[in-house]
């Protein structure tokens, strides 16, 4: 119980202290340049990077179902029906099983 | 964008009806981290953590993935200490994407921006995003409207998780852990600017890659390190 709420106080005040961080940091910072397209290609190269990672701690199933929910991604560009179908697919193929 | 930003500070944006397009325009989106909301619920109730713990986590941390992280680590037995820099290490990010409203929150009294950078998520700062890239106008209370939104969407699906995890099954079983995993792709998806961004991405996921499974690194640093690689490498070539 401790240790749950020093993780919530924490992780909250350090979390706040990033996000006012970043608006007193942007305020200082150049707009343009190297550093700006820097900071503007950042959470692009974050995610990518958290995906790629996702991917080769799962198996090939997971490496299946993120296959189909790229696919839905990239044609309808919904959260909602991307995370749908990714789960839908991982559902099915543990179900059945796949591969072996 | 060019209004959005000749007018930024100086012409006010009607407070109601940026909160309700915030609020409306995020709405899919709400539904989507719902779901993992849900799965995020069970999860914390599993390690142990109780309903009011968990609807007071989401209120006073409001950012998803790393509370994930930070009850994963908590359930591992890592500490909190460690769990808190695992939750801290991925909220680098949003370091950037404050960063990034600097025109939405300058000149705004104190509590307008402590506000508005509690309120800023991955979500409703995409969707501000696509739409001053369109052309439309989305100011500080479009930011703040999405933002509460997402926040009673989140709170009212972890606690609604927490509270049923002992009568629904394991969310593995439902594939329900693989929701964060297809909302980043979507997320994702949503950020891609065309081809620029193929090849920091490229970099990015292959450092990360080689740092975990080659050299063995903690997945914390080895993906900070390769989102700046990335990055730096967008930023040194000059076709931004």
């Amino acid at each position: 119980m401790g240790e749950t709420w020093t993780v919530i106080l924490g992780l909250a005040a350090a979390t706040f202290g990033v996000r006012l961080s970043g608006y007193l940091l942007g305020r200082s910072l150049p707009q343009r340049g190297p550093l700006a397209r820097m900071l503007n290609a950042l959470p692009g190269s974050l995610i990518a990077a958290l995906v790629a990672y996702l991917l080769v701690s799962g198996g090939p199933r997971e490496g299946a179902a993120a296959l189909a929910a790229a696919g839905v991604a990239v044609v309808t560009r919904s959260l909602p029906l991307t995370i749908l179908i990714g789960v839908g697919a991982i559902w099915l193929l543990r179900q059945s099983g796949w591969p072996g | 964008m060019e209004k959005a930003s000749l007018t930024g500070g100086t012409a006010p944006e009607p407070v109601a009806a940026g909160l309700w397009a915030g609020a409306r325009d995020v709405a899919p989106l709400v539904l989507g981290a719902a779901v993992y909301g849900l799965a995020f619920g069970v999860l914390a109730a599993n390690s142990g953590i109780a309903v009011p713990d968990v609807g007071a986590m989401g209120a006073l941390v409001f950012a998803g993935s790393s509370q994930i992280v930070a009850v994963e680590r908590l359930a591992m037995g890592a500490g909190a200490g460690a769990a808190i820099l695992a939750g801290l290490a991925l909220n680098l990010r949003l370091l950037l994407m404050t960063a990034s409203l600097r025109d939405v929150l300058a000149g705004r009294p104190w509590w307008q921006v402590a506000l508005g950078v509690h309120m800023t998520t991955d979500e409703n700062w995409a969707i501000l995003q696509a739409r001053r890239a369109a052309g439309q106008r989305a100011g500080y209370w479009y930011l703040v409207g999405g933002g509460l939104c997402l926040f009673l969407g989140w709170g009212i699906s972890t606690m609604g998780g927490a509270w049923v995890s002992g009568t629904i099954p394991d969310p593995r079983s439902l594939g329900l852990d693989f929701a964060f995993t297809a909302a980043f792709i979507a997320v994702l998806r949503a950020m891609w600017r065309g081809r620029e961004s193929l090849l920091p991405w490229l970099v990015s996921a292959g450092v990360v890659v080689v740092l975990t499974k080659a050299a063995g690194m903690d997945a914390t640093w080895a993906l900070i390190l390769g989102g700046l690689c990335g990055a730096g490498l967008a930023g040194m070539r000059g076709d931004g």
